[in-house]
């Protein structure tokens, strides 16, 4: 009797440990910030007309070379008043793109946020302790100035943030 | 007991000797894959395809747009036969305006060249109007109907009006695509199709016959080694 009490104690403890380890796993997904409450917070409710960056010849080869691959795009849209300039890019991370919202002033990052992550790991990305380390990063010989410490079983998604964060910077230079 | 042992010998033989025959040809064949190039030919049959696992697959939506098929499988979204972005929600409807293609989500406006490059996708934050429910021309000026009402907007796509309109020639999405793009998008998720060797190999190790098929080769093995016990058995009592 006692035997069968303790495999049920046992069950349920690992049936709550499921629940638990499934439950980090969903959240990972989601939105987590729309566009337009991103340029909202950003620009102080006065977000600018949107501007277009088309990908053609030489540019193109450089975002390219940034990110390994060529733009899922041919134009990219963004957002630019005296102070900064704002991005909105799609990068996959492992399978899924993963859409960032990038602010850039003076030539350096201010914030890089996660805004819509659709993979089922890796999301640790969007928390801000990792997401501080971008915070005043510039871009030198196209590369950051700056080394990022990655997030175990997020590899990917660390490498598709920080190649998003060299484009912005990259079509900050380009488009000001 | 010899003549039990001779009768089982000869059944088993009967039985063991068709499967011999094909494990031998098919190890023969397996021996000189590249030889015959066996890894380079591939089979296409349908049945046979079907049967590992490559099915033909149904797009959730098909349009006809100038003269190219949109279709969506899952989040896929293919222009004739290439696929050319992902969206998560259902194309909802498309159409040409300028020189843009404009497909329709229930919240964004993905663009496309007339040669069915993705531009980009028009969404959150660029004053699409939300909940769409279909697209379509007055005019020549795009229009959605939305949940909440009718928008009309111009080519830049980035500025729209609420308003009623009558006569609007909405998108429909079509039951069927050509064959011509039907056959390009099988080609696409079957890839060429199964090669000869792993046909034969699938056939060599029963894996032909799926979880069965093992449990077949298995019994077959055990078969091989009755039989040949049998054979010493009557040789040894013939020896004697």
């Amino acid at each position: 009797m006692k035997k069968v009490g303790s495999v049920k104690y046992t069950l349920g403890l690992l049936f709550f440990i499921s629940l638990i380890v499934n439950s980090f796993t969903v959240s990972a997904r989601g939105v987590y910030q729309t566009n337009q409450d991103f340029l909202t917070e950003t620009f102080n409710s006065v977000v600018p007309k949107s501007k277009v960056v088309w990908l053609k010849g030489e540019l193109a080869l450089t975002i390219t070379e940034i990110l390994g691959h060529k733009y899922a795009g041919l134009r990219i849209r963004y957002w630019r008043n005296d102070q900064r300039s704002v991005w909105i890019l799609e990068e996959i991370g492992k399978e899924q793109p993963i859409t960032f919202g990038v602010v850039v002033a003076e030539e350096k990052i201010e914030t890089i946020k996660v805004l819509a992550f659709r993979e089922s790991r890796g999301g640790e990305i969007r928390h801000p302790a990792f997401t501080q380390q971008f915070k005043q990063a510039r871009l030198d010989n196209m590369q950051l100035d700056r080394q990022i410490d990655g997030v175990s079983g997020a590899t990917l998604s660390v490498r598709a943030m920080t190649d998003v964060a060299k484009l912005a910077l990259y079509l900050d230079k380009f488009t000001g | 007991m010899n003549r039990r042992m001779r009768s089982l010998h000869r059944s088993m033989g009967a039985i063991v000797a068709i499967f011999v025959l094909i494990l031998a040809t098919t190890g023969i064949l397996l021996n000189h894959t590249s030889d015959f190039e066996l890894d380079k030919r591939y089979l296409t049959w349908d049945w046979l395809l079907n049967h590992y696992g490559m099915n033909d697959v149904q797009a959730d939506a098909v349009y006809l747009l100038d003269r190219h098929t949109i279709s969506q499988f899952g989040s896929q979204v293919f222009i004739d036969a290439n696929p050319v972005t992902q969206s998560h929600l259902p194309i909802l409807g498309g159409i040409i305006i300028d020189d843009l293609m404009v497909l329709a989500t229930e919240d964004a406006l993905l663009l496309f060249t007339p040669e069915g490059e993705f531009i980009e996708q028009m969404g959150d934050g660029l004053g699409i109007p939300e909940t769409i429910q279909n697209i379509g021309l007055f005019h020549g000026d795009p229009v959605v109907q939305t949940r909440h009402g009718m928008w009309r907007s111009d080519f830049m796509l980035d500025q729209w009006e609420q308003l009623s309109l009558e006569g609007v020639g909405w998108s429909e999405p079509k039951v069927v695509m050509p064959a011509s793009v039907q056959d390009a998008l099988s080609t696409y998720f079957r890839g060429k199709g199964v090669t000869v060797e792993r046909v034969i190999l699938d056939v060599h190790n029963g894996h032909i016959l799926g979880r069965f098929g093992i449990w077949f080769a298995d019994l077959l093995g055990g078969f091989l080694v009755l039989i040949s016990l049998t054979g010493l058995w009557l040789w040894a009592r013939r020896s004697l």
